[in-house]
C-alpha cells in the first residue's frame, strides 16, 4: 500500500510540473484547496457520505483542466486518507474524483468569461454523484460476487447517494463563490473588480 | 402556510411529549416488597408480603405505567406473609387443556397459586399445593399450556386454561425460594437440605444430592451443566455440574446466566463467573452485600447486572459484566432483595419500606456518553427545524437566493437525520438470500446455534453453541471474550465500527450472516438462533 501511494503521489507531481497550455497561475490555489478539501474532509467524515471534495474537483477540473484535476484528487486523497485510513478503496476514490474533475473539464461550471455559472455547479451537483458513486462501487467487487448483487449494492446505497447529492448542493450554494474567489486569488486586482461587478448569482 | 404549521406542530410534538416525562412514587404500608416488581406494557404489577408479624395482609397490585394510577389491588385474607414468590405474567394463548387471555401467576405462602385477569385482578382460576407451616415461596415458571410451580414439598404443574393439576409430585423435602427451571429433559428445583430435584415430564423424579446446605433459588441451566449456589453454615459453595468451583460468602442471592457469564451475590461480595468452551471459572469478585434478585438489564448492547443493597442504606448496585459502575440510590433507601423492573425506559424500584418508585430511564441515565449522544441528538432536532423556519421565510419573502441556501442546509441536514435509518430498512428489503455450508469439522453440539468464525492473519478461529444473541454485535464481543481475540471498536455516526481483531487492522473488516453479506452496521444486522457469521478482512 506504501508503494502504491508513493506510486500515486509521484504522478500527482509530475501532472503538476508537466506544463499546461493555459496561463492562469495555478499553484498556490490549487495547494489551497488541497488543504482545505482534505481538512474538510476529515472534518466531515463523521457524516456519511457529505463530501466537500466532491464540488470542489468540479470546481477545479472546469477552472483549471483535467491535468490540475487529477493531481487535485491524488493529493487530496492520500493526506485526507492519511488520517482516514488507506486501503484498496484509496485507489478508486482517486479515479472517482479524478473523473468528475474530467468530466467537469469538458461540461464546464464556468461560462466563456471564466465566470462561475451556479445553476450549471448545481447540475454538476447532481450529474458527479453517479460518475464518483459508481466508480467507489467497483472497489468492492470480487470474483463470487454477481452482478445482481453489485446492483442490490449500488441499490443500497442510493439514499447515500442522495446525502452526497445534497450535500454538494449545499456545498455549491454556501461556499461555491467562496471557492471560485480562492481559485482566482492569482488572478489581476481589476478583473476580479470587474468578476465581482459582473456577477449576478443566476440561480 | 397550514402545511408549514402542521410540519412545525409535527416537528415539536416528540419534544413536549419528552418534556412531559416524570416519575412516580407509590407507598405501601401493609409490607416488604422483596419480589421484582413486573412492567408488561402499560402496567407495573407488584406484590407486598405481610410485615411477618402483625395483621398486615399480603397484597397484588397492579398500575398504570404512566401516571402511577391504581387499576387493581389484590389482597389475600389467608396467606401467611412470608410471600416472597416472585409474580409471573403469562401472555394469552390456547392449549389441550383449552385457552386463556394474559394471566398474572401469584404463589402463596398458604400453598395456593392463583391466576388473575391483568385488566380487573379478578381470580381466573386458583388451585392448592402442599403446605407444611408455608406453602410457595419459590419461582414459578410455565411451559406451553402449563405453569410448573414448586411447592413447599415438591412440584405441580396446573394448567393455564383452567387450573386443572396436570403434574404432582412430593419429595418430602422442605422448600423455601426454591425456583424452578425448565430444562430439555423436565424440570429441576432445590431444597432446603441439599437436593436437587430432577423431575421428568412424565412424574420420574431422580434426586441428586449436592452438599450439606440449602438451594434457595432456580438452578442455571448452562451448556456445563446445573450451576447452585449452595448456602452452608460457613458461607456459601459454587457448584457447577456437581462440582465445587468456590466458597464464598454467606446468604447468596438469587444467580443469573447470561451470555455464558454467571453472575451471583452473597452478603460479602458481588461475584462473575466466565464460562468458556471448557468450563466456568470465577472471573471476577467485588466486596458488596446483596441477599435477593439480581436483575439484567441490556443498556446499548452493555451490560448492565443491577444488585439490591440489602444493608441499612440500601441502593442498587450497578455492575458491568466484570465490576461495578456505579450505585442507584433514591430517597426512601433502606435493606431490599427485590430486583428492579425494567422496561424500555423505565425503572421500577421497590425495598423494604414497601415503597415502589418509577422512574422514567431519561432520568435515570447517568451516563455521560448516553447525555452526549443525546445532546447532539437534540442539537440536530433543533437546528432542522430552526431552518425549516428559516426556508419558510425566506420563500415568504421572496428571497430566492436566501432561499437556495437555506433550503439546500434544511434538506441537508433533514436527510442526515432520516438517510441511515432508511438504508438499514431498504437493506433489509433487498438482502439476498444464500445459504452458507456446514463445516464438517465443527462440533455437532454446535448445530442449531450461533457460529461465528474470524479469519485474522490468515488463521481461522471459530466457536459455536454460546447463548443466543440478537446482533452481530454482540454476538461478535461475547465470541471474542471466550476466543480471546481481542477487540478495537469504534463508535460512530452510524454506530459501533470494527476497527481491528487482535490488533490487525489492514484495509478494513466485513462480515457475513450466513453466507450474505450484510450492507448495514455490525449493530444493527440481527440474527436468528442459528446463523453463521464470518468475519473476513476486506
Amino acid at each position: 500500500m506504501g508503494l502504491l501511494n508513493a506510486a500515486l503521489f509521484a504522478v500527482a507531481i509530475w501532472l503538476l510540473v508537466k506544463p499546461q497550455q493555459k496561463s492562469e497561475t495555478w499553484l498556490w490555489p490549487l495547494f489551497l484547496f488541497v488543504g482545505l478539501a482534505s481538512v474538510s474532509r476529515i472534518a466531515m467524515s463523521f457524516i456519511p457520505n457529505l463530501m466537500p471534495v466532491t464540488i470542489m474537483a468540479v470546481m477545479i477540473g472546469s477552472k483549471f483542466g483535467v491535468q490540475r484535476g487529477i493531481s487535485f484528487a491524488i493529493l487530496v486523497t492520500l493526506a485526507s486518507n492519511a488520517v482516514l485510513g488507506h486501503g484498496w478503496w484509496s485507489l478508486f476514490q482517486i479515479i472517482g474524483w479524478a473523473s468528475v474533475a474530467a468530466v467537469a473539464s469538458v461540461v464546464k461550471v464556468h461560462d466563456v468569461d471564466g465566470n462561475l455559472s451556479m445553476n450549471r455547479l448545481a447540475f454538476a451537483s447532481l450529474w458527479s454523484v453517479p460518475i464518483f458513486s459508481i466508480i467507489v462501487s467497483i472497489s468492492i467487487l470480487d470474483s463470487g460476487m454477481s452482478m445482481i448483487e453489485f446492483g442490490l449494492y449500488i441499490a443500497n446505497g442510493l439514499l447515500y447517494d442522495v446525502l452526497h447529492f445534497l450535500g454538494n448542493v449545499f456545498f455549491a450554494m454556501w461556499f461555491g463563490q467562496w471557492f471560485e474567489r480562492l481559485l482566482s486569488m492569482n488572478q489581476p486586482q481589476d478583473r476580479l473588480v470587474q468578476q465581482e461587478n459582473e456577477h449576478v448569482s443566476t440561480f | 402556510m397550514r402545511f408549514a404549521l402542521l410540519l412545525l406542530a409535527l416537528l415539536i410534538t416528540p419534544l413536549a411529549q419528552a418534556s412531559s416525562e416524570s416519575s412516580w412514587t407509590q407507598e405501601f404500608e401493609s409490607g416488604y416488597i422483596s419480589t421484582q416488581p413486573l412492567i408488561v406494557e402499560d402496567t407495573i404489577f407488584v406484590r407486598i408480603s405481610g410485615f411477618w408479624t402483625g395483621e398486615e395482609r399480603p397484597i397484588v397490585a397492579a398500575f398504570e405505567v404512566q401516571t402511577g394510577k391504581e387499576m387493581w389491588s389484590y389482597t389475600s385474607q389467608t396467606s401467611l406473609q412470608h410471600d416472597m414468590a416472585p409474580l409471573l405474567f403469562v401472555e394469552g394463548g390456547s392449549g389441550t387443556c383449552g385457552t386463556w387471555n394474559d394471566l398474572l401467576l401469584v404463589g402463596w405462602t398458604d400453598g395456593k397459586v392463583t391466576a388473575h385477569s391483568t385488566t380487573n385482578g379478578s381470580i381466573v382460576w386458583q388451585n392448592q399445593t402442599e403446605v407444611e407451616l408455608l406453602g410457595i415461596t419459590g419461582k414459578m415458571a410455565y411451559e406451553e399450556d402449563r405453569v410448573i410451580v414448586p411447592t413447599r414439598t415438591g412440584l405441580s404443574s396446573f394448567c393455564l386454561a383452567d387450573g386443572t393439576e396436570l403434574l404432582d409430585v412430593d419429595t418430602g423435602n422442605i422448600g423455601w425460594r426454591n425456583g424452578v427451571t425448565i430444562t430439555e429433559r423436565g424440570y429441576v428445583y432445590g431444597d432446603e437440605i441439599g437436593y436437587l430435584h430432577q423431575v421428568n415430564r412424565n412424574g420420574i423424579v431422580l434426586s441428586t444430592y449436592i452438599g450439606e446446605g440449602k438451594i434457595r433459588h432456580a438452578p442455571l441451566d448452562t451448556r456445563h451443566g446445573l450451576f447452585v449456589h449452595l448456602q452452608t453454615s460457613q458461607g456459601s459453595t459454587l457448584f457447577l455440574n456437581g462440582s465445587n468451583i468456590g466458597n464464598m460468602g454467606a446468604s447468596p442471592a438469587m444467580p443469573l446466566f447470561h451470555n455464558d457469564r454467571i453472575y451471583a451475590a452473597t452478603s460479602d461480595e458481588w461475584i462473575s463467573i466466565s464460562c468458556d468452551a471448557q468450563s466456568c471459572s470465577v472471573d471476577s469478585i467485588e466486596p458488596f452485600h446483596s441477599n435477593g434478585e439480581l436483575a439484567l438489564r441490556i443498556v446499548d448492547s452493555n451490560v448492565e447486572v443491577w444488585a439490591p443493597s440489602n444493608t441499612p442504606n440500601g441502593g442498587w448496585g450497578v455492575f458491568n459484566q466484570t465490576s461495578l459502575v456505579r450505585y442507584e440510590a433514591t430517597t426512601f433507601d433502606t435493606y431490599g432483595t427485590a430486583a428492579p423492573g425494567f422496561d424500555s425506559g423505565i425503572i421500577a424500584l421497590g425495598n423494604d419500606a414497601g415503597i415502589l418508585s418509577v422512574r422514567y430511564q431519561a432520568a435515570a441515565e447517568s451516563s455521560s456518553e448516553s447525555s452526549d449522544i443525546d445532546a447532539v441528538g437534540l442539537l440536530h432536532y433543533l437546528s432542522i427545524l430552526l431552518l425549516f423556519l428559516l426556508t419558510c421565510s425566506s420563500f415568504a419573502i421572496k428571497n430566492w437566493q436566501q432561499f437556495a441556501k437555506i433550503g439546500s442546509a434544511f434538506l441537508l441536514v433533514a436527510a442526515i437525520a432520516v438517510v441511515p435509518e432508511l438504508s438499514v430498512k431498504l437493506a433489509e428489503q433487498t438482502a439476498s438470500e444464500q445459504s452458507v455450508e456446514w463445516d464438517a469439522s465443527w462440533p455437532d453440539e454446535w448445530k442449531g446455534t450461533q457460529v461465528i468464525v474470524f479469519e485474522i492473519d490468515g488463521k481461522e478461529h471459530v466457536i459455536g453453541g454460546l447463548e443466543p444473541q440478537d446482533t452481530v454485535y454482540e454476538l461478535t464481543e461475547l465470541a471474542c471474550e471466550s476466543l480471546d481475540i481481542t477487540t478495537e471498536v469504534e463508535q460512530q455516526y452510524l454506530g459501533a465500527y470494527l476497527i481491528s481483531f487482535n490488533g490487525s487492522v489492514g484495509d478494513g473488516w466485513e462480515f457475513t450472516i450466513d453466507g450474505n453479506w450484510a450492507p448495514i452496521g455490525m449493530e444493527d444486522a440481527q440474527l436468528n438462533v442459528d446463523s453463521i457469521v464470518e468475519w473476513r478482512p476486506v
